[in-house]
């Protein structure tokens, strides 16, 4: 008998059993269903990890640091260590070894690096705007040129150039602020306005000699004032606000200047201190077309510790493949279940047709054609089931997609589930194929049926 | 010409052991409509599955058209069943949800005939048995009549040379089955093929032209056209 033919005559006897065939392909359609679902969750929470990492941080940068403790994942859990004077220690009380300016001035010295920039973390005491007496703390960063940052006002200097150092880039968040405490009247406005930040030099241990010259000099008071902590502040002007955005985290929630100016206030703030030119990190690029795995590579074999965009990336997709696959795993499980379902419902159909099979057989029916016959319609039912758990999934998480963006905070034109046809089309294949696996069993029992037993059911 | 030679037929093991066929011989000849007239478990029944390559006997030959269909492998035998045989039963075997015109197609589907040609053969097949305003009907809608005739339509649609024919009318009003029996006999003359009736009905048996009669596996007698036994 032709394929074709086999498969249209199949076709024909699963519509004579609408109910049983909706019904058996229905439990397959709970399988297809949540695979699907967790085949677009893994596609959108990988499109979105890219994104996050694409805004953030630039494909060929690397993040170097002395201590490869940092990257280790049992560093929160520090064993017993011996004493290093240059290394600090970090708020879970692990101990890590800094970089120190020596460190830093060797890699700027090294020919496939470029843009080193250590990690300022500049602790401003208050910030200014518009010259207005109302204080503000926020978070302070280094401009990170190497990715282009949307503005939501003004003007960001074009990609690969730094900001000048009397320039000063602000959230626009924060000029939302601004706004409510009506310290500017529009955001627009505070594009070109003055924005002061005030540093403190803590005291620094004053050794005999200095207090008495101090002493000396002016007594008492000239002692105190020793003692007293420095203030300083600098002032800049606003070049532009950075957009907010759900996936450029440092360019929203950070006030940005030039590198220079954060390694001056940096260093306004530790002189004198433990803390003065050691960083924990250095931000930088592969030069050109150098491939930043084999930068970091040679990197580590110069004594440090490196992470790439890409090692970033892989991190975080560990992280979403383990939970797509928790979701695929119910997605077997159901398909599991629904195996025992096509086997069940073949072997009752078998049962059914025990006659019409005789009868083909007395006509001269080969038994591998009796055998495609129930494969066929086990097939038939896998491609319903998918199809119809595709589909219904497709409608349903396009109709949540928005739902989901706002609940979770993904910003808009980011969405969890992304489906894709590809992956889609190779699931119902292989439904198809294992359909037709658990169509085996039955079939073969129908190849088996002896015609004339089978003639004889009157 | 079908020669059945010595045919051996043994079901169940020593003690218990049954004889179904008894050296069982005779001829048929090409075109002739011959009835295997016996009691029910006289072996008849195995007799025609055994003609037919449904069942292969102890021994003995089945030689059809100079062939002995007992030697042929497994696949031959379907072959042979699906190009030279067609089937009547006393229960039609017609699929009740299926239109006529898919079920006059299953053996031509099963014949791998291309399906531009078979359109024009089923629909003389089932014009030849009066039923051709059904071609669309399902198999369930029809009267018992009708249903034997579509059994009928199925049988002939691959012009088989030989037709073996189950109790054909058991399951009809003697009406009914008056009009199969003159459709049978009128087939079997018009077409030249061979009409063999399993029957126990001596009124079916005598309008043919032979007579095979069997009695507890054995051939009890022969009416041959001629007259002579």
């Amino acid at each position: 008998m032709r394929t074709v033919d086999i498969a249209r005559r199949a076709a024909r006897s699963l519509r004579n059993a609408k109910a049983r065939t909706i019904l058996t392909s229905l439990a397959i359609a709970v399988g297809a269903f949540t695979i699907t679902i967790s085949l677009a969750a893994g596609e959108g929470s990988r499109q979105y990890a890219d994104k996050l990492i694409g805004s953030n941080i630039n494909p060929k940068a690397l993040f170097i640091v002395k201590d490869k403790a940092l990257f280790e994942t049992n560093a929160m859990q520090p064993g017993l260590r011996e004493f290093d004077p240059n290394a600090s220690t970090t708020n879970s009380g692990l101990t890590i070894k800094q970089l120190t300016q020596d460190d830093i001035d060797k890699l700027s010295a090294r020919d496939d690096l470029e843009y080193v920039t250590p990690t300022y973390m500049p602790q401003v005491r208050y910030i200014e705007f518009a010259d207005n007496d109302v204080k503000f703390v926020a978070d302070v960063a280094a401009y990170d040129a190497t990715i282009m940052s949307e503005s939501a006002a003004g003007q960001l200097p074009p990609k690969g150039e730094q900001l000048a150092d009397d320039e000063i880039v602000i959230p626009e968040a924060f000029a939302a602020t601004l706004v409510d405490k009506e310290i500017v009247a529009n955001t627009e406005q505070l594009v070109g306005e003055t924005v002061s930040l005030t540093v403190v030099r803590p005291p620094s241990s004053l050794s005999a000699e200095q207090i008495s010259a101090a002493f000396a000099s002016g007594g008492q008071a000239a002692v105190e004032a020793l003692g007293q902590p420095e203030t300083k502040t600098y002032d800049y002007t606003v070049k532009a606000l950075s957009k907010q955005s759900s996936t450029a985290l440092a360019a929203s929630s950070s006030i940005q200047v030039s590198p220079n100016q954060a390694r001056e206030l940096t260093e306004y703030t530790t002189q004198g201190t433990e803390a003065y030119q050691k960083y924990v990190g250095v931000t930088a690029l592969a030069k050109g077309d150098r491939d930043p795995a084999e930068v970091k590579a040679s990197i580590e074999s110069a004594g440090y510790a490196a992470q790439t965009a890409r090692d970033l990336q892989s991190l975080i997709f560990t992280i979403v493949n383990t939970l797509q696959g928790i979701v695929l795993g119910f997605g077997v499980i159901a398909l599991i279940a629904s195996v025992f379902g096509i086997i069940n419902t073949q072997y009752i159909s078998v049962l059914e047709r025990t006659r019409e099979i005789g009868l083909m057989k007395a006509l001269g029916m080969r038994g591998g054609s009796v055998s495609r016959l129930f494969q066929f319609e086990a097939a038939w039912i896998g491609l319903l089931g998918g199809v119809i758990g595709a589909v219904i999934a497709v409608l349903v998480g396009t109709a949540l997609n928005p739902t989901i963006t706002e609940a979770l905070t993904l910003g808009d034109g980011n969405y969890l589930l992304i489906f894709e046809l590809v992956p889609i089309v190779i699931m119902i294949v292989s439904l198809v194929l294992i359909a037709m696996l658990a169509g085996w069993f039955p079939a073969r029992k129908a190849a088996k049926l002896d015609p004339i037993e089978a003639l004889r059911t009157e | 010409m079908i020669e059945v030679k010595s045919l051996v037929k043994t079901y169940g093991k020593k003690q218990s052991s049954f004889r179904a066929l008894d050296d069982v011989s005779f001829e048929i000849p090409t075109g002739a409509s011959v009835a295997i007239v016996g009691k029910s478990g006289s072996g008849k029944s195995t007799l025609m599955h055994v003609m037919s390559g449904l069942d292969r006997p102890d021994s003995g030959q089945v030689i059809i058209d100079g062939v002995d269909i007992l030697q042929l492998k497994n696949k031959a035998i379907d072959r042979f069943r699906a190009e030279k045989i067609g089937f009547i039963f006393q229960s039609f075997f017609i699929q009740a949800n299926e239109t006529s015109y898919d079920n006059v197609a299953l053996p031509l589907e099963i014949r791998r005939i291309a399906a531009g040609s078979r359109k024009e053969r089923i629909e003389t097949a089932l014009e030849t048995v009066g039923l051709a305003d059904k071609i669309r009907q399902k198999g369930g809608n029809l009267s018992g009549g009708q249903k034997q005739r579509l059994a009928i339509a199925r049988a002939i649609v691959n012009k088989p040379s030989i037709i073996f024919a189950d109790e054909p009318t058991g399951n009809l009003d003697s009406t009914t089955g008056e009009m199969i029996e003159e459709l049978l006999f009128g087939l079997n003359k018009q077409e030249g093929s061979t009409l063999i009736v399993v029957t126990h009905d001596d009124d079916l048996a005598r309008k043919c032209d032979m007579q095979i009669y069997i009695k507890d596996g054995k051939v009890d007698r022969i009416n041959r056209p001629g007259g002579q036994s």
